[in-house]
């Protein structure tokens, strides 16, 4: 397999942060070679465990991900029957909790757990991210920040998925889904924290904005708690558990938000540039991959592609 | 008149009759003050007549829900002034609460009770209007509007020996201690509406879509205009937060009059009731800051300015109006959108070979159109 220029890029900053070894660097160098240039038979044909194969999330994401979607899970089964009050479902829903007295508390109780995971999400990322600037082993294309890259990649996405392409763009450890619905997931929660708090305190709100925006502010927060929760609680059930649960290849579940872990085929097919890290960082995959390739006569003994890029760039 | 006034006198005489003759009956009478001896005839359930308007009118008193009124001690003629003689003349004016109950003396001022001056207040409110109203502000509420003379709590009907036995050792007469009793204990007692009722009441006249369109008819040909909520008041209060808490049950939340009526003077105040451009509304410019901080104690002028009647109406308020479509809208177009993006990209992959479940080491099992499949497959 030749790299693209941008997972060349990546390989080598990965093989810079990780110190590797020339002999490190040559088993890296001659699995490539051997890897197919068709990325399709590559992620087609190697093995994986569905509970996963690869690091992915760390303790701390599983952690903060079971707190999240759990609370908002139990929050929008105790905002909804609070908000349409006067449907017919909401009353049995109300009296599961007690009556919709306790149905507030609870959800306020709730909600507190959730602002907590959130500021222990933003606290485990800052400092993680303080970690890895001072380790020299950052990199901002594998961080959740969006770049150019993810419309671009999305434009190839789909154009491979209506038959226009050949392949899947080679996309990074979050791919345009991902940070979309990370910074849905992330905006939305802020909205329902903000509008939340303007139903709880709306006196303190009221003194720290100026008149005239004081009443603009109680209004949009008012109208943004109930829809937002909605809409998130729809792209929750539409886009997040059709790409976890029900996409094809996907189904009943990935397993990474126990786990931590993603298959081999799903890191190729939809995180390639994070599967060339892979390679640096885990010598295990390495050996597994190369013995795969032999065992499904998938391996090509041609140049390395080093060599080859070289062997171009000298002509 | 006379002729009318004839017919009606007949017509009464006839159901009176007719009710005797039909066996309607007469039903056992709690002992009350009947001194005038009126039930004589008003006991009778079919006394009653009908109007020109070809309304049936009842005339009936069952005694024994006349006798737990807060006025079952007043005679009869102290309210109903008109009535001289018996059997008297066809009623014409009927009763206005601001009369005199000669039976009956104040005995803070020695002078015979009236509820003149609250009704005075009243008059000058925005809501006043005279009992026998013909005109346009016949829509307005008159004192039975919300007065029903409700019964009493069962509770106030036994009135407790430990304390009514003490009394007449002095006051001798048991039935005057336990009036006395029914009478101080139900104002010692909260005898106001709840907040729930409150907002039942006054939704009564205010949700009235068509009694709501009336007042701005008679405001626009007498030059007058409404106030911008008059016609959503009630809508919009129940889509606040004080109106969902009420609805909720939560009694603290504000109601209409927590907010329209000065808490200082309330049981004066909720009779003079103003528009909110009336500076000495409690809900007027100068007084708004003020009225709120009786719940929200740190409110200031920015809380102040805070619509308590939120309405999405575009005319009311274009800003909600427009979020709530736009909300309306993303929540239309997210979901078709996402649905839209997971059956593009079921259907892409899936004619690339991908099986829903990863069993045997790959989900790659299926035969892909598009070749390329898995060695082995």
């Amino acid at each position: 397999m030749i790299l693209s220029g941008e997972a060349r890029r990546v390989l080598d900053l990965s093989i810079r942060q990780n110190g590797l070894s020339e002999s490190g660097k040559r088993d890296v160098e001659d699995l490539l070679a051997m890897m197919p240039a068709d990325r399709v038979l590559l992620y087609k044909n190697v093995d994986s465990n569905p509970v996963g194969d690869l690091p992915r999330y760390s303790i701390h994401i599983r952690i903060q991900h079971l707190l999240i979607f759990t609370t908002f899970l139990l929050l929008a089964f105790t905002g909804m029957p609070i908000h349409y009050f006067d449907t017919f479902w909401a009353g049995p829903l109300n009296a599961i909790f007690g009556g919709v007295g306790v149905t507030r508390v609870v959800h306020r109780t709730l909600a507190v757990v959730m602002i907590a995971a959130m500021v222990y999400h933003f606290a485990a990322i800052l400092l993680g991210t303080l970690l890895r600037i001072r380790g020299k082993r950052f990199d901002v294309r594998r961080t959740i920040v969006p770049a150019m890259k993810d419309l671009r990649d999305f434009k190839e996405d789909m154009s491979y998925v209506a038959g226009r392409r050949d392949q899947r763009p080679e996309m990074d450890k979050f791919m345009y889904k991902q940070k979309m619905h990370y910074f849905a997931a992330g905006g939305g929660n802020l909205i329902l924290v903000l509008s939340g708090s303007s139903f709880l305190f709306p006196e303190m709100w009221a003194s720290v904005l100026p008149k005239a925006a004081a009443a603009y502010f109680q209004e949009i927060m008012r109208m943004s708690h109930p829809h937002e929760a909605l809409l998130a609680l729809l792209v929750i059930a539409f886009w997040h558990w059709y790409n976890v649960h029900l996409a094809p290849g996907r189904f009943p579940m990935q397993w990474s938000y126990l786990t931590g872990k993603i298959t081999r085929e799903h890191q190729i097919e939809e995180h390639f540039l994070e599967y060339v890290r892979c390679l640096v960082e885990v010598p295990e995959e390495r050996r597994t991959l190369r013995a795969m390739l032999e065992a499904r006569g998938l391996a090509d003994h041609g140049e390395s592609p080093r060599g080859f890029i070289a062997e171009e760039a000298g002509r | 008149m006379n002729r009318t006034m004839g017919r009606r006198f007949l017509a009464a005489v006839c159901l009176v009759f007719l009710a005797t003759a039909g066996g309607g009956g007469a039903r056992a009478a709690e002992p009350f003050d009947d001194e005038e001896n009126c039930l004589m005839c008003h006991k009778y359930p079919k006394m009653g007549r009908v109007t020109e308007d070809g309304v049936l009118r009842s005339y009936t008193i069952v005694p024994e829900i006349f006798s737990r009124t807060v006025h079952r001690n007043v005679p009869c003629r102290d309210c109903h002034t008109e009535i001289k003689e018996l059997p008297h003349k066809p009623v014409t004016k009927g009763v206005s609460c601001d009369t005199e109950c000669h039976s009956i003396n104040n005995p803070a001022t020695g002078r015979p009770f009236s509820h003149k001056i609250i009704v005075e207040v009243y008059r000058k409110s925005n809501h006043g209007r005279e009992k026998n109203e013909e005109g346009p502000d016949r829509d307005k509420p008159y004192c039975i509007t919300c007065h029903t003379n409700p019964l009493y709590n069962p509770v106030e009907e036994q009135p407790p020996g430990r304390i009514v036995d003490r009394c007449v050792v002095c006051h001798e007469k048991r039935k005057f201690v336990n009036a006395w009793y029914n009478h101080t204990s139900r104002r010692i007692r909260e005898v106001r509406r709840s907040s729930e009722e409150i907002v039942v009441l006054c939704s009564s006249c205010h949700g009235d879509k068509k009694l709501v369109d009336r007042r701005i008819e008679t405001a626009a040909k007498e030059g007058r205009s409404m106030g911008r909520k008059f016609p959503l008041a009630v809508e919009s209060y129940d889509a606040s937060f004080h109106g969902k808490m009420i609805r909720y049950g939560f009694a603290k939340a504000a109601n209409c009059l927590d907010c329209h009526a000065d808490a200082g003077n309330y049981y004066l105040s909720v009779h003079e009731m103003r528009p909110s451009r009336d500076e000495r509304s409690s809900v007027g410019r100068e007084n708004r800051v003020k009225t709120c901080q009786r719940c929200h104690p740190y409110a200031g002028a920015s809380f102040g300015a805070i619509d308590p009647h939120p309405t999405a109406d575009r005319t009311d308020n274009p800003f909600r109006h427009y979020i709530e479509k736009g909300y309306g809208l993303a929540g239309y177009l997210v979901p078709t959108g996402m649905l839209a993006l997971a059956m593009f990209e079921t259907i892409g992959r899936r004619r690339d070979g991908v099986s829903w479940m990863l069993r045997h080491g790959t989900s790659w099992r299926r035969r892909s159109r598009r070749g390329r499949d898995r060695h082995g497959a």
